[in-house]
């Protein structure tokens, strides 16, 4: 059963949710000038990582990348899925604490951090309690209710623009490369796409659709990056955690009744990413019910969420989750670039093999 | 044989309904047995006597009048007590020893066929099911005529016999679908059926749901529809519905009657049922959040008017809410108990309360009111009440989630009964599915 649209709402809306809070600080201040073509080494980048993945998939069907490296053996399953799990790991802690800092920080000031974080973790739990096709079910039904109030703010965020704030339009030295704040960014992509290896079991998708998503996603990069910077230059963006946050608060609309649209661009967002983390809860509880078969996969979830609750407590600022971010960089690239290709790699090396046998 | 009527005699004999009745039918004398509740008796020996006089015999002997009469049959004593239960008239031929089994004219214990009771309809046919379940299934044969529509019969229950009837069209369900319900019923068929919850346990679904397994309609209009999407309607003797298995998501807004207005009318009168779920649950969950949690997201002139009209209102807006809330749920219980010569003599003590009394006495809210009163209407546009009951629960997940986390908690809340929703399944086809053509149970 062909549930392609299930799979490219799920990538579509957990992209999303990344794109418009930190993709867009981290890549303002990354440069200060030709902001576009540091967006689109990012997406070249991406496009081509998830391409191969799924050109790598494409060639073990009904296989998740767990049992992929496992069948190629031990040392390949340790080398891959152990730095996939640290860094999932981390991923979700950086990003519940970090969403709970935001929510604190623009509309619950007087909640205690650790009540967001718990009410964040324990929603995410039970959709993952639930089974991936819950999860995605519940990403169909979310993205029905919420994507038209993102695509509405979206619309609106446009009220203040100048598009003279587009010049200076090269930054000749590729100066950004070398930024942390750039390698931060691509924390939108790494997480999102590695799911499509865990679903292949469950859930039959065309890739056609998901690189059509990719595509289609283009856009709210660049809306995330130059929205702000057209409304408020270079200069001014740059200071901002989240820019395209405070975007927001600076949006007036006459009719209508609410002052601050930032809080539904935000909540829309939280929702989506309740549901990353629910994705990645579960993505951990395959892999670790795979090294440990007797243990239900629901325990994991459970034990993990606990984790990764605890985890957070333990962070007590802002530059504690940037230097957690910091750590992560590296598995963040490994998990993007490594396993990509060594999938794609691992399926040449099946395909060829198997027409051995044949000849 | 003696010995036979003597055991029916011993076993069912202490029922004053229970008739023995000596008769001569022709040449041969005979023993009526039966329950007279259960049975017409006088139009029944008036119909024996006139099938004998007009009875032509091809040879004249007793069996050949047995064979007219009914059907010779050797029988034990538990299965000739069933018989009895079922309504039918057992003939003893006293000479020859030999039972016979007849139908007999039942006498009437069923309503006629009316206007539905719980569902209203407009411009569609208004005749609704009754509690006789044969006269149920004739009504959907009469509404959907195809050769492809089938019925199962089972008889469920050890104790307490209880006819259970499957229907469903071939042509559009979905095989295993079919089978895996048959299965089920027929491994469970000593259990009790009395109610819906013990069809629930029967069917192996979760008793602990809240939303319901069934679609419960009256209409076989209704029916008719659903069997040509490809879904199967149980029937319960003495229940005046049928079941359309499985319930999914998008029964809470769509009627069969709606198709016959034009195409834009239907889409517009659907969303418009949409948009009152969604304000069921959302507005007083909203209210409070806005009002306890985050009143700067509002207009400082509404902000202002809010705090205006809840001046002097002694506690916080959960407080208030809920309270105002039970008050309302109340009123619809009791407006539903009541019988219907006094119902109106609630809506008035209650119009009264909710209208002007409680916040002249500034108990709660004007705004309070608003709110209360747009949630009571759009809960009912829900289609079918198994449905309205599920959502007026939700709501209060969600009020207390904004009591605790403003618009945030509202959003949880949502994101909560969505994931909730997701999670259902019945006999492996997800709640949420939209259409349940052949071979597509598997999406969702």
């Amino acid at each position: 059963m062909d549930k392609s649209l299930h799979v490219v709402l799920m990538y579509g809306l957990t992209q999303l949710g990344f794109i418009f809070f930190f993709y867009s600080g981290d890549i303002i201040s990354s440069t200060t000038e030709g902001h576009w073509l540091a967006i689109v080494i990012g997406l070249v980048l991406n496009l081509v990582m998830v391409w191969l993945y799924m050109k790598g998939l494409g060639y073990f069907p009904k296989q998740d990348i767990i049992s992929i490296y496992s069948a190629v053996g031990k040392w390949a399953a340790v080398l891959f899925l152990l730095p996939l799990v640290f860094f999932l790991f981390i991923t979700n802690i950086i990003t519940i604490r970090a969403f709970s800092e935001v929510i604190t920080l623009v509309f619950l000031a007087n909640t205690p951090l650790w009540a967001i974080m718990a009410l964040i973790i324990t929603l995410s739990g039970y959709i993952a309690l639930n089974g991936v096709e819950s999860i995605f079910r519940t990403g169909v039904l979310l993205a029905i209710l919420f994507l038209p109030v993102i695509l509405f703010t979206i619309c609106i965020s446009f009220q203040n623009v100048d598009f003279r704030y587009f010049f200076p339009v090269m930054d000749e030295k590729f100066s950004f490369l070398a930024r942390p704040p750039y390698w931060h960014s691509f924390a939108a992509f790494a997480g999102s796409f590695l799911f499509l290896g865990f679903i292949q079991p469950y859930v039959a998708y065309r890739p056609k659709y998901v690189l059509m998503t990719v595509a289609a996603l283009v856009p709210f990069y660049f809306i995330a990056v130059y929205v702000p910077l057209f409304t408020f230059g270079q200069a001014t963006a740059s200071t901002f955690k989240f820019p395209f946050i405070v975007l927001m608060s600076t949006i007036h609309i006459n009719w209508l009744m609410f002052d601050r649209i930032t809080m539904f661009l935000l909540l829309c967002l939280v929702t989506f990413t309740m549901l990353f983390i629910s994705m990645v809860l579960w993505k951990l509880s395959q892999v670790l019910h795979r090294c440990l078969p007797k243990v239900k996969p629901s325990y994991f979830v459970i034990a993990i969420a606990a984790a990764n609750f605890i985890g957070c407590l333990f962070i007590t600022n802002w530059d504690e989750i940037q230097s957690l971010v910091m750590w992560n960089t590296m598995l963040r690239f490994f998990v993007m670039v490594g396993i990509p290709c060594s999938i794609w790699l691992l399926g040449i090396r099946a395909k060829r093999m198997i027409k051995d046998e044949g000849a | 044989m003696d010995s036979f009527i003597q055991e029916i005699r011993d076993s069912l004999g202490d029922n004053d309904d229970f008739f023995f009745q000596q008769e001569k039918i022709g040449r041969a004398s005979v023993i009526l047995m039966g329950f007279i509740s259960l049975i017409d008796l006088t139009r029944t020996k008036e119909a024996l006597h006139a099938n004998m006089d007009n009875w032509k015999p091809d040879r004249d002997d007793a069996s050949s009048m047995m064979e007219a009469i009914g059907e010779v049959r050797e029988m034990d004593l538990s299965e000739a007590i069933t018989m009895f239960m079922d309504g039918k008239l057992i003939v003893f031929f006293e000479s020859e020893r030999i039972l016979v089994l007849a139908e007999a004219y039942p006498s009437l214990l069923n309503r006629a066929v009316e206007s539905p009771t719980n569902e209203n309809v407009l411009q569609g046919a208004i005749s609704s099911f009754i509690e006789d379940i044969d006269t149920n299934i004739g009504m959907v044969r009469k509404q959907i005529v195809s050769r492809h529509v089938k019925v199962r019969s089972f008889l469920a229950g050890s104790l307490c016999h209880k006819k259970l009837s499957l229907v469903y069209d071939e042509s559009h369900a979905d095989s295993k679908l079919v089978a895996k319900v048959i299965k089920q019923i027929e491994s469970s068929s000593d259990k009790e059926i009395n109610n819906l919850q013990n069809l629930t346990k029967a069917l192996g679904l979760s008793a602990w749901s809240s939303v319901p397994k069934f679609n419960t309609t009256e209409l076989p209009e209704e029916v008719a529809g659903a069997l040509i999407k490809g879904r199967v309607i149980l029937f319960i003797d003495r229940m005046p519905f049928g079941l359309i298995l499985p319930n999914l998501i998008w029964d809470m807004f769509s009627l069969e009657n709606d198709r016959n207005y034009p195409l834009p009318l239907m889409i517009v009168i659907r969303l418009l049922r949409v948009v009152g779920v969604l304000t069921t649950l959302i507005a007083p969950g909203l209210y409070v959040a806005l009002v306890a949690v985050n009143p700067e997201v509002l207009r400082i002139e509404l902000a202002l008017t809010i705090a205006q009209s809840r001046e002097g209102v002694p506690y916080p807006a959960i407080v208030e809410m809920i309270f105002m809330l039970i008050i309302l749920e109340l009123i619809i219980e009791a407006s539903t108990r009541l019988p219907k010569s006094i119902g109106p003599t609630i809506t008035m003590v209650g119009g009264i309360i909710l209208g002007q009394a409680v916040v002249t006495a500034k108990l709660v809210s004007n705004l309070l009111i608003i709110i209360l009163a747009a949630t009571t209407i759009s809960n009912s546009t829900v289609v079918g009440f198994q449905n309205s009951l599920a959502i007026r629960l939700f709501k209060y997940v969600i009020v207390i989630m904004s009591a605790m986390y403003g618009v945030l908690g509202l959003l949880a809340g949502l994101v909560l009964i969505c994931a909730y929703l997701s999670s259902l399944s019945t006999f492996g086809i997800s709640y949420l599915n939209i259409s349940m053509n052949k071979g597509e149970s598997g999406n969702g």
